[in-house]
């Protein structure tokens, strides 16, 4: 049983509660209120709940990366990691909320929406069980499809919404298609018991576990955006509130990451698979399309959903190597959590330059660097950091993770290929880095500076900070994910 | 030594002190400089005098034959200790260093005053006799190295200090060229040459110490000799002789000797006070110091059985080429402070001959005293020529010696100076320390009873007659004759010649003073040093001298017992000749020398060969200069401007515009055919796991 002070019950407890509440309180005062009231709480019930997930790690109340339990949810140190990364951007979309919704109504929903995601996310990393995966996977996205439809009276937002729900059906209805096909196999929805089961399949039925894998693969590709899985993704990014794109693309993207590492990796080493090849495949793709794609963008959100799409790619190379380098892994969740701050940083950024400026094509951005100094700086470290360029914190997960394709390279002769995918791609993502940030600062010359929202200037400085920071210094990071990851070799196999 | 002082014993503290002062100085010096420029010489000489006095507490152990070695932790995780090893060797070194180093420090109040980035100038003039310091007093060669590259680096900003390239900052005539080659150059242009052409050297001598530690996994001085298996194995494989050639390769760059010894005259283009600097106490030297802290491990080991004779046989005949080499070039040179240049050069030369020769004979000590004892002398009497000739620069305020003339009248002091410090440099007999060093390298490469003893013999006789030909008609240009146009001129217009001021005079009057004073005691002092070297090197190296009984028979008078006639002859034969030879063209100006030249086909070929530079310079040029500037501009044009610019930039930019094209027109916003591609990735997932 789980003690009712474990990490993810304390989470429910705390971000439930105040989820629930906010409407609650906008109704009993009869007014719309102000939008800052509203904030301030679920500001406070996130620090609460990251600090939680802090303390739980400093009292070392967190056991090891378990992956396997026999309760619904396990308080784990990867658990702990996602749910670090996901509190991050939950944070940085609601301070990054604060300006934005000035000029929109029903703040107490907004924001309310936001804490219930972010359950469903954390909770999503924390599962141990199909079910309890799929009620968190839902409760994650159903807030989502009404924060991208948020802005009602407009047509792009709407057929945003529109779309992403269509898709979010699609890959829901595929996932529970493979939980029920792992459970007729196997007789249970608990993860352990359900790989177990893979394990000591009769050979007869094992193309149904190699459908219900692949429909796994199907239906969280989609929320990480994989290609060919990733159509919706622009036209969504594009269409919902700058802020709430921050939340789709730097948080509810890990937590298709941290489900299919729960299930599809190791569902796919019992069942003896070389899934290797497909997830290479799937990798190289996909960073392939992002780049190329994004090199041609002219809406700055369109763009950096495309380069998102790309990073996606990367962070699948890791999980791709995972069983032939201890490296892959690490690779991936420390790529993870910098791609949660740099892509949250990037997208709030927007967020300010959209509020602020109402322009989101590129051209219109001249001279951002005059207008909005902090934001563009903040962004700028972002877009770099994203490329990997050295000494910010991009750089090193973006090292680890070829690194390992390298590492792999004595098992699989084509993994060293995977590295020089990723590097060729580095280097594509690049031109457009550069192009936005040479439009940004050495474009344009008559712009005056204009008062850049406060919030907007508190993330970029964290988020410089952080990447900054940790490029310089790497170590802790390190150690972190290090901590965080889950060991892959027969001995944890249940 | 009893003395403690927080945990060290004084002279290790010493040691310590004596080359972070300088480092100390240069850092603070910026600061100071923004609070007021007037207080950095009083820093800069206030260090300098610190850290000189620090070096001068050292000198009890040297004379007790006593050895420091303090070591630190440097880097823990490989390993690597930080040292100071202060020796007979190392002491003396820093003495001469930091003293000489002192008195140029005083001259530059004087001759840098009002220059606007004077903090600039104490701030790298610093870290130079730091950097210098460093080499000196460091146990291990990585510790050195760092050193090495500080001078070079110092050397680099101090040769184009006067970085706006003003004309009557250059070296060389102006539109003269050499095989097509400009023979004229900007300070920058001179810094460049000069980093670069030591740099060269650089490469080898991390090359030699790289290779040497890969056998021996150190770089220490103590552990090397302590343990000698390293060379065994080195010799088994034949790498021995040439780690050590390429640790010289270092010391070749750095002492400017053949063939990398063209950036020297070129670094003529820095204030005078830096060419003191370089000349006398750091940079050149610098190779020398290198080649008498490896020489007698070479000798040691093989005295061992591991023979390495090669390697001095390199450093014997590379020492003689530059000695015969350079000094030619400076009989013909017009600009005094190039002469002095190629005159410093040639010296150096002399100790290399002497340390290699010194390896080749039986008596290392002989050889190996005669060469150290040759650069404490010219350490003394350069330094003291460098400071005059940067005065008359000052005062004539021009580099040209032709632009001067009759001097002696005006500027009697320094005529009186450079006389004294002349005769040192040409040799003078019985009164000058020049004339025990030269007597004494000229004795050691006679007595070394090798093949190559006679050759070298006579390229040093030889040598010794240019030295004293060239400095007389320097001295003859600049203070006899009738006064040049330029003087009459600076005179019309109310700029009449004068002494130099007193910070200036001081310095180079003390040194020229000294290089008699030390003169006339010489060859006691020659023999103290030998003394001490005799038990330095049998005490740290187990090189044991044979001590010859006294050769009854000689000829000699008795106050010069002990001197070898043949070599004692030879010194005044060529003293005589070459101060005869310049008296009659310089002095006396009985013949005309630019008739002279004229006269006949052999000597004008002569002396344009040696106004030339023997054509090495324009070689060098042609060589590693223009021929790979034209190799780069055809690989631009043949191939960056084609193949990477047009196919390789435009076609990725072409490609990923196209790729992008086409991506973007399977994004439709239709949902209905991104359902169709989902379906249809999900059959793909599926096909490939049944694969």
């Amino acid at each position: 049983m789980l003690e009712i002070t474990s990490t993810p019950l304390v989470i429910i407890g705390i971000l439930g509660t105040v989820g629930i509440l906010l409407p609650i309180i906008s109704i009993a005062r009869k007014e719309q209120g102000s939008n800052t009231f509203y904030a301030i709480i679920a500001f406070a019930a996130l620090i609460v709940s990251m600090g939680y997930v802090g303390y739980q790690f400093l009292e070392e109340n967190v056991s090891p990366s378990a992956l396997f339990a026999e309760d619904v949810v396990v308080d784990d140190a990867f658990g702990g990691f996602f749910a670090i990364a996901m509190l991050i951007v939950a944070l940085f979309t609601t301070v990054g909320s604060f300006n934005y919704m000035r000029k929109h109504n029903s703040p107490a929903v907004y924001y309310s929406l936001i804490l219930l995601a972010t359950i469903g996310m954390v909770l999503v990393a924390y599962s141990t069980d199909l079910v309890m995966l799929f009620v968190a996977w839902e409760l994650m996205s159903i807030p989502t499809y009404i924060l991208v439809g948020f802005r009602k009276k407009n047509p792009s937002s709407n057929e945003a919404a529109l779309k992403y729900f269509l898709f979010g059906a699609l890959s829901s209805a595929i996932i529970v298609y493979g939980i029920s096909l792992a459970y007729g196999l196997t007789g249970s929805t608990n993860i352990g018991e359900v790989i177990q089961g893979y394990s000591t399949l009769d050979p007869s039925m094992l193309p149904l576990a190699l459908l219900s894998v692949g429909l796994f693969i199907a239906g969280f590709g989609f929320k990480m955006g994989l290609v060919p899985f990733h159509q919706w993704l622009p036209d969504t990014y594009e269409g919902a509130p700058a802020p709430i794109t921050a939340l789709l693309a730097a948080a509810t993207k890990k937590a298709g990451f941290a489900a299919t590492i729960r299930i599809v990796i190791l569902g796919m080493v019992v069942l003896h698979l070389d899934w290797t090849l497909a997830l290479g495949i799937i990798a190289v793709m996909t960073m392939t399309i992002g780049n190329i794609a994004a090199i041609m963008q002219k809406n700055i959100s369109r763009m950096l959903a495309y380069s998102s799409i790309a990073h996606a790619g990367y962070i699948l190379i890791g999980l791709a190597v995972a069983p032939h380098s201890s490296l892959g892994l690490q690779g991936s969740l420390y790529q993870i959590m910098n791609h949660a701050v740099m892509k949250g940083a990037a997208f709030i950024a927007i967020a300010g330059i959209v509020t602020t400026l109402a322009v989101t094509h590129i051209d219109k951005l001249k001279g951002l660097g005059r207008r909005m100094p902090v934001t563009a700086l903040g962004l700028v470290i972002a877009l770099f950091a994203l490329a990997g360029v050295p000494p910010l914190s991009g750089f090193w997960s973006k090292l680890m993770l070829f690194g390992s394709a390298l590492d792999a390279g004595t098992a699989l002769w084509w993994a060293p290929w995977l590295a020089i995918a990723g590097v060729l791609n580095s280097a594509l993502s690049l031109a457009y880095y550069g192009w936005l940030t040479r439009k940004m600062y050495f474009e344009g010359e008559t712009e005056k500076r204009v008062i850049e929202p406060k919030s907007v200037m508190a993330i970029m400085i964290i988020s410089t900070i952080f990447l900054v920071g940790f490029g310089v210094y790497p170590e802790p990071l390190i150690k972190f994910v290090e901590l965080a990851t889950p060991v892959l070799s027969l001995g944890s196999m249940p | 030594m009893a003395t403690e002082l927080m945990g060290f014993e004084i002279g290790t503290l010493s040691a310590w002190l004596v080359w972070i002062l300088p480092f100390a100085a240069a850092m603070i010096m910026p600061g100071i400089g923004k609070l007021s420029q007037n207080a950095t010489k009083f820093i800069a000489v206030g260090f300098a005098l610190m850290s000189a006095i620090s070096a001068a507490t050292m000198i009890p152990v040297a004379l007790e034959a006593h050895e420091l070695h303090h070591q630190i932790m440097w880097i823990e995780a490989i390993g690597l200790k930080a040292g100071v090893l202060a020796d007979p060797l190392s002491i003396i070194m820093a003495n001469v260093v930091a003293w000489i180093s002192f008195l140029i420090m005083i001259y530059s109040t004087g001759y840098m005053k009002g220059d606007k980035d004077i903090t600039r100038f104490w701030f790298w003039m610093m870290f130079f006799i730091g950097s210098m310091q460093l080499i000196v007093l460091s146990d291990n060669l990585l510790q050195v190295f760092f050193g090495w590259e500080g001078v070079g680096l110092a050397s680099y900003a101090l040769i184009s200090f006067w970085y706006r390239d003003k004309k009557k900052d250059h070296v060389g005539t102006e539109g003269r060229t050499v095989l097509g080659m400009l023979d004229y150059y900007a300070p920058t242009h001179a810094g460049m040459k000069a980093f670069i052409m030591t740099k060269v050297g650089d490469v080898m001598m991390i090359a030699g110490m790289l290779l040497i530690f890969l056998f021996a996994g150190t770089f220490g001085f103590k552990e090397l000799m302590g343990n000698t298996d390293w060379a065994t194995a080195m010799a088994a494989q034949g790498l021995l002789v040439p780690a050590f050639v390429l640790l010289f390769g270092g010391a070749m760059g750095k002492s400017a000797q053949f063939p990398l010894n063209e950036w020297l005259l070129e670094a003529m283009t820095g204030p005078t006070a830096v060419s003191a600097l370089i000349h006398a106490a750091t940079m050149v030297k610098a190779g020398v110091f290198l080649v008498a802290r490896i020489g007698p491990l070479v000798f040691a080991l093989g005295a061992a059985g591991i023979l390495a004779d090669q390697f001095f046989e390199i450093v014997a005949w590379v020492g003689a080429i530059t000695a015969l080499l350079l000094a030619t070039q400076g009989m013909v040179n017009p600009e005094i402070k190039k002469v002095l240049a190629y005159s410093t050069g040639s010296q150096i030369g002399y100790m290399m001959m002497a340390l290699g020769v010194a390896g080749l004979s039986h008596q290392y000590v002989d050889g190996y005293t005669a060469g150290f004892f040759h650069l404490i002398s010219h350490a003394m009497f350069k330094a003291s020529l460098f400071m005059a000739a940067g005065s008359l620069l000052h005062i004539v305020g021009s580099r040209f010696m032709t632009d001067m003339g009759g001097l002696r009248k005006h500027m009697k002091k320094t005529y009186a100076f450079m006389w004294a410090a002349g005769l040192g440099l040409m040799g003078a007999p019985f009164i000058t320390t020049g004339f025990w060093s030269k007597d004494a390298i000229f004795a050691a490469v006679y007595e070394s009873g090798n093949e190559w003893a006679l050759p070298l013999f006579a390229i040093a006789v030889l040598t010794a007659i240019i030295t004293a030909f060239y400095t007389t008609r320097m001295i003859g240009l600049v203070f006899f004759g009738k006064k040049s146009k330029h003087i009459e001129k600076m005179e019309e217009e109310g700029h009449p010649i004068h002494e130099a001021s007193v910070s200036m005079w001081v310095p180079y009057g003390i040194l020229a003073v000294l290089t008699i004073g030390i003169g006339i005691i010489g060859l006691s002092a020659e023999e103290g040093l030998h003394h001490t070297f005799e038990y330095y090197l049998k005490n740290s190296f187990g090189i044991y001298s044979s001590h010859a009984a006294a050769d009854e028979s000689s000829i000699l008078p008795e106050f010069l017992q002990g001197l070898n006639p043949v070599a004692l002859g030879a010194s005044l034969v060529a003293f005589a000749t070459g101060i005869g030879l310049g008296y009659i063209f310089y002095i006396g100006r009985w013949v005309d020398p630019v008739k002279f030249v004229n006269s006949n086909i052999f000597f004008y070929a002569i002396h344009k060969l040696f106004l030339n530079r023997w054509y090495l310079n324009a070689i060098v040029y042609w060589c590693f200069v223009t021929t790979p500037l034209w190799l780069a501009r055809g690989v631009s044009r043949y191939f960056e401007k084609t193949a990477i610019d047009y196919g390789m930039n435009d076609g990725v930019q072409k490609a990923a515009s196209w790729g992008a094209k086409v991506i973007q027109g399977t994004q439709t916003g239709v949902s209905q055919s991104y359902l169709f591609v989902f379906g249809a990735g999900l059959l793909f997932v599926v096909l490939i796991l049944l694969m």
